[in-house]
C-alpha cells in the first residue's frame, strides 16, 4: 500500500468515527450546560442530573427496562442454547422448518413482529403488561442466542466428547467437563447480547407495552416527541457511560480469558 | 455453513435426538408455535377482518384490506421506503468499507480501541442519537448558530424536518451495523493476498476492485442486509427527524395499529405482505449467496 | 492443567450475572402492588404534579399513557389490548363512544367538585344529560404567527396560512378531522357535513395545502415555532397561549370565517378495572387548586369557575386561553362512517399518493 493511500484511509476512518461520535459528544456537552435551550454554552452545571434522577417517570421506566431485560435474558438464553444444540447436533423431521420458524423474528422487520404479537395478545385476550413485553423480547432474542451459540457448538470436535465417554465419563460429566467449557463463553456473550438488545428495543415494545410496563426507550421516545427536556441529555449521557463501562468490561474479560471471542 | 464446517473436520453425521434432546425439543416447538406461528396466523386472520367504524376489528371475511394494498399510497410509500433504505445502505457501505478495512489492518492495540469506538455508538440508543441530531439541526440549533456566527449564511437553513435529516439519521443509526460485519471479514483475510497483488503491479484501485472487494464480498453482503432490513421497517426515526409525515412503510403500518388511521385489517395486510416480501428476498439472497459460493470454487 | 483452563468461563459468565443481578435487585425493590388507575390522556395536558398530588392524597398510583389524537385513543381503547380506568376524549368522540356503549355512566354524587364547573360547560350537545363525562378543559383551534417572519395583518383565515409563500414554513396539528374541517370552512361548507360528496369537494384544497406543511405535530406543535423551524402554524389554543406567554413575537389569530371549539372531557370506559379510583381522580382534578395548577401548566380555557378565581390576571388576559369578544366557534359532531373516509383521505394525501 502506498503511503498516500494509507494516509487517505486513516483520514477516512477518522472522519467516519468523528461522524459517529459527534452527536454523542454534543449530547454529553449539553448535559452539563447551564441553559435550557442547548444553543450556546452558558456555564457548567450538574442540575440536569438532579432533574433526571428525581424524575419518577424516568426512574420507573429505567427499573422496568432492567427488569424486562433480565427476564428476557434469563428466558432466551436457555431456549436459544437448547435450540443451538438440537439444530446443530441432531437430525429430525421438521428440523429445517423449526430452524426457519425460530429465526423468523430475526429476518422480519421489527414492525411486523410487534404488530403480529399485538394481534396475538388481543386475540387471546391477554392484557398488555410485563408478560407481553418480556415474551416479545424473548421472541427476538432467541434467534440471536441461537446463532451465537450454534457457531461455537459447530466448532466443537465431537471426538473429544467421545474420547471422554470412552474413558468412562458419564454423558453428564462429559458434557460438563468437555462441552460446557468450550461453549460457555459463547453463552455468556449471547446473554450480554440479549440483555443489550432487550434494553435498547423500541419498535416491538411500542406495540406490546402498557403504561405500567413502559420501558426506558418508550419513555424517552415520548419525551423526545414532546420536546425540550434537558433531563434527557443527562439520562442519555448516563446511558452512554454505562455502555462504555460494559464494553470496557467485556474487552477486559476477553483479554484475560485469552483473546478468543 | 456450520454443517459444511463440521463435515470438513470429519465429524460424525448428526443423529436423531436422544432422550434429553427430545425433552429439549418440546418447549422449543411449543415456543416456536406460540410466538412465531400463532402471531403470524393472527395477523393473517386480522387482515381478513373488517375495520370497525371507530377502530378495532369486526369479525367476518373481507378482502377489502388486501384490496387496499393496490392503493397508490402503498406504492408511493413503499417506493420511497425502498429508495431511502437503499440510499442509506449505499451511504453506510461507502463510509464503512474503507473504515472497517483500516481498522482490521491496524496494530492489535489500536485495533481494540478503534473497534470500541464503533461498538459504543452501536449500543447507544438510536433514539438518543436522533435526539442529539435534533438539537444540532433545528432552526435555532447548533449548526445554524455556527453557520450564522461564521457568516457563511445570512439566514438559518432548513435542515430539521427534511428528507435529508431522516437520511442522515438512518445513516448514523445503521453505520455500525455496516462496519462490524465488514470488519469481521477483513480481519480474517490474509494480508499477503493484497501485498501480492501490489507486488504484481496492480494499482491501488485495481487491487481494491479485483482482490479486496471480492474477498470482502460476504461481509459486505451481510452489512447491506443488516442495514437495509431494519432501515426499511423503522418508523420512530422519521417521526423525530422528519416532521411526522407518513414517510415510510413502518409509519404506515404503525399508523394503522396505534396511530390515527386505526385500520387494523389494512395494517395487518401490510404486515403480512411485508413479511412475505422479506421471506422471498431472504430465500433469493440465500440462493444468490450459494450461487456466488459455488462460482468461487 | 485444570487451573489454567478454568478462569475463562466464570469470569465471562460473571459479566452477564452481574447485569442480571443488578436488574433483579433494581426490579425487586419496587415494592408491593398498590391500588392503581390507568389514565389515557392527551400528551402535554396532564401535569405530573397533579398526578403526584393525587397519589400522595389517595395512595392510588396513576399509570399515565398519552395519545396525540382522538383517533389514536380510539384505536388503542377499542383494540382491548389495555384496560383503562379514565380516558380523555374530545366532544365528538364522547358522542361516538357513548353511542357505541363504550362508556360507564358517571355517579355525580361521588364528584362533589362538579359544582365548581361553569354551566356553560355542562349539558353540552355531546353529553346532554351529563351522564358520561366531566369537562377537563375547553379550547379552540387557531393560528399562531411569528410576527418577526410573517406580517400578522396578512393572516385572517386558514386559506391565508396555506399559501405558496409559506411553503415549508408551516406547522399543523397532526389530526385528520381538524385539517379537513379547515378546508370545509374555507370552501364555505358546514364542518360537520362529512361524506363522500363534501370530501370530494375539499380534496383538491387538501392536495394543495398538505404538501406546504413542514411539520405535523400534535404532541407539542409549539416546539417547531419556538425553535424557529417554522413561521406560522395552526395549533390548539393552549399551545398558542404558551407561545404568547413565552415570547411577544408570537400572535394568536382566530380565523374570521370561524373555527373549531372543543371541550376535552374525562370519562370512564366500560371494562375499567378501578371505577372507584377513577371517580376519585375525576373529583380530584375538579378541585379548584388542582384545576388552577393544570391551567398554569397548560393554559387552555378552564371550565372550573372556582379555579379561574385562582388564576393570575396575566393568565386570564391571554387572548388564546380566554378570547375577548365573540368568535365564531363550532363543535365537531360525530360523523359516523364519515370518519373512516377522513382518515383514509388525509392518510393518502399525507403519504403523497
Amino acid at each position: 500500500m502506498t503511503p498516500f493511500l494509507r494516509r487517505a484511509l486513516a483520514a477516512w476512518t477518522a472522519l467516519v468515527l468523528l461522524f459517529l461520535w459527534f452527536p454523542i459528544a454534543i449530547l454529553v456537552a449539553w448535559s452539563f450546560n447551564d441553559s435550557r435551550l442547548n444553543v450556546l454554552w452558558k456555564g457548567f452545571t450538574l442540575r440536569w442530573y438532579a432533574v433526571a434522577f428525581s424524575d419518577a417517570g424516568l426512574l420507573r421506566s429505567l427499573g422496568n427496562s432492567l427488569w424486562v431485560a433480565a427476564w428476557a435474558t434469563l428466558l432466551s438464553v436457555p431456549l436459544g442454547t437448547a435450540a443451538a444444540f438440537l439444530l446443530e447436533r441432531h437430525r429430525f423431521r421438521g428440523r429445517d422448518l423449526l430452524e426457519t420458524t425460530l429465526l423468523l423474528p430475526m429476518i422480519a422487520p421489527e414492525v411486523v413482529i410487534g404488530t403480529s404479537l399485538l394481534a396475538l395478545f388481543v386475540a387471546v385476550g391477554l392484557e398488555l403488561g410485563f408478560a407481553t413485553v418480556i415474551a416479545s423480547h424473548v421472541a427476538f432474542c432467541v434467534p440471536f442466542v441461537l446463532v451465537a451459540v450454534r457457531a461455537r457448538v459447530a466448532s466443537l470436535d465431537p471426538a473429544l466428547e467421545e474420547a471422554a465417554l470412552d474413558l468412562g465419563a458419564t454423558p453428564a460429566a462429559a458434557f460438563r467437563r468437555v462441552v460446557l467449557p468450550v461453549v460457555a463463553p459463547a453463552i455468556a456473550s449471547a446473554a450480554l447480547l440479549s440483555f443489550m438488545l432487550s434494553f435498547d428495543e423500541l419498535v416491538v415494545t411500542w406495540f406490546t407495552a402498557s403504561a405500567s410496563s413502559r420501558t426506558l426507550p418508550i419513555e424517552i421516545y415520548g419525551r423526545i416527541r414532546r420536546g425540550l427536556d434537558p433531563g434527557l441529555n443527562a439520562i442519555s449521557t448516563v446511558l452512554v457511560a454505562a455502555t462504555l463501562a460494559v464494553v470496557a468490561l467485556a474487552g477486559l474479560v476477553r483479554r484475560r480469558s485469552g483473546g478468543s471471542r | 455453513m456450520s454443517g459444511a464446517g463440521a463435515a470438513s473436520r470429519g465429524s460424525r453425521e448428526p443423529g436423531p435426538p436422544g432422550r434429553v434432546a427430545r425433552l429439549l425439543l418440546a418447549p422449543l416447538v411449543a415456543w416456536a408455535i406460540a410466538f412465531a406461528v400463532l402471531p403470524t396466523a393472527m395477523l393473517v386472520a386480522c387482515s381478513f377482518g373488517r375495520r370497525g367504524t371507530l377502530g378495532g376489528v369486526e369479525p367476518g371475511f373481507s378482502l377489502a384490506a388486501w384490496g387496499r394494498l393496490l392503493d397508490p399510497t402503498v406504492r408511493v410509500v413503499l417506493g420511497r421506503s425502498v429508495a431511502w433504505a437503499g440510499l442509506a445502505t449505499i451511504a453506510c457501505l461507502v463510509l464503512a468499507v474503507p473504515a472497517a478495512w483500516t481498522i482490521a489492518r491496524s496494530a492489535p492495540r489500536r485495533r481494540a480501541w478503534l473497534l470500541a469506538a464503533v461498538v459504543v455508538p452501536f449500543w447507544t440508543s438510536f433514539l438518543v442519537r436522533a435526539y442529539a441530531w435534533v438539537t444540532i439541526l433545528k432552526g435555532e440549533g447548533l449548526l445554524n448558530g455556527a453557520l450564522l456566527a461564521a457568516g457563511l449564511v445570512s439566514a438559518p437553513i432548513e435542515m430539521l424536518y427534511t428528507p435529508g435529516a431522516v437520511l442522515l439519521g438512518l445513516v448514523h443509526t445503521f453505520l455500525p451495523f455496516a462496519i462490524l460485519p465488514v470488519y469481521a471479514t477483513a480481519e480474517a483475510l490474509d494480508p499477503a493476498l493484497v501485498e501480492a497483488a501490489s507486488d504484481l503491479g496492480a494499482g491501488p484501485v485495481r487491487t481494491f476492485r479485483e482482490v479486496v472487494l471480492p474477498l470482502l464480498g460476504p461481509g459486505i453482503a451481510a452489512a447491506a442486509l443488516l442495514v437495509f432490513v431494519p432501515a426499511l421497517g423503522l418508523y420512530a426515526l422519521n417521526d423525530v427527524l422528519g416532521g411526522g409525515r407518513v414517510d415510510m412503510i413502518g409509519n404506515l403500518v404503525a399508523d394503522q395499529f396505534t396511530g390515527a388511521a386505526r385500520d387494523w385489517p389494512f395494517g395487518a395486510a401490510l404486515s403480512v405482505a411485508l413479511l412475505l416480501a422479506f421471506a422471498v428476498a431472504w430465500r433469493l439472497a440465500g440462493r444468490g449467496g450459494s450461487l456466488a459460493a459455488s462460482l468461487e470454487r | 492443567m485444570r487451573r489454567a483452563r478454568r478462569p475463562r468461563v466464570p469470569v465471562l459468565a460473571r459479566v452477564a450475572a452481574l447485569l442480571v443481578g443488578t436488574a433483579l435487585v433494581a426490579a425487586c425493590s419496587r415494592g408491593a402492588p398498590a391500588p392503581e388507575i390507568a389514565v389515557f390522556a392527551w400528551s402535554e395536558y396532564v401535569p405530573s404534579e397533579v398526578i403526584d398530588g393525587f397519589t400522595a392524597a389517595t395512595g392510588i398510583r396513576v399509570n399515565l399513557e398519552t395519545f396525540a389524537s382522538n383517533e389514536e385513543m380510539l384505536a388503542k381503547l377499542l383494540s382491548g389490548a389495555t384496560r383503562y380506568d379514565v380516558v380523555q376524549p374530545s366532544d365528538y368522540t364522547v358522542e361516538a363512544l357513548a353511542r357505541e356503549g363504550r362508556l360507564q355512566p358517571i355517579d355525580a354524587s361521588r364528584i362533589p367538585n362538579l359544582g365548581n364547573v361553569s354551566p356553560d360547560f355542562l349539558h353540552l350537545p355531546f353529553d346532554p344529560g351529563q351522564r358520561w363525562t366531566i369537562p377537563w378543559m375547553g379550547g379552540a383551534v387557531g393560528i399562531v404567527v411569528d410576527s418577526t417572519k410573517v406580517d400578522p395583518g396578512s393572516i385572517r383565515s386558514f386559506a391565508d396560512v396555506f399559501t405558496e409563500a409559506h411553503r415549508g414554513r408551516i406547522v399543523v396539528v397532526d389530526d385528520p378531522r381538524e385539517i379537513v374541517s379547515w378546508a370545509l370552512a374555507t370552501e364555505g361548507l358546514p364542518i360537520n357535513d362529512v361524506d363522500e360528496a363534501s370530501l370530494a369537494k375539499v380534496e383538491p384544497v387538501l392536495r394543495r395545502w398538505i404538501p406546504l406543511v413542514r411539520v405535523f405535530d400534535s404532541d407539542s406543535p409549539k416546539r417547531a415555532l419556538l425553535d424557529g423551524d417554522v413561521d406560522l402554524g395552526v395549533v390548539w389554543s393552549g399551545e398558542g397561549a404558551l407561545l404568547l406567554d413565552e415570547d411577544p413575537r408570537f400572535r394568536w389569530i382566530l380565523p374570521a370565517g370561524g373555527s373549531h371549539r372543543f371541550v376535552d372531557s374525562l370519562a370512564i370506559p366500560v371494562g375499567a378495572r378501578n371505577p372507584e379510583g377513577a371517580h376519585r381522580f375525576l373529583d380530584w382534578v375538579l378541585r379548584p387548586e388542582v384545576s388552577a395548577r393544570i391551567s398554569a401548566a397548560y393554559p387552555y380555557t378552564n371550565p372550573n369557575l372556582a379555579a379561574r378565581r385562582l388564576l393570575s390576571p396575566r393568565a386570564l388576559a391571554n387572548p388564546a386561553s380566554y378570547p375577548p369578544g365573540e368568535a365564531k366557534l363550532e363543535f365537531f359532531r360525530d360523523v359516523g362512517t364519515g370518519a373512516v373516509l377522513v382518515d383514509q383521505l388525509v392518510a393518502r394525501i399525507k403519504a403523497g399518493g
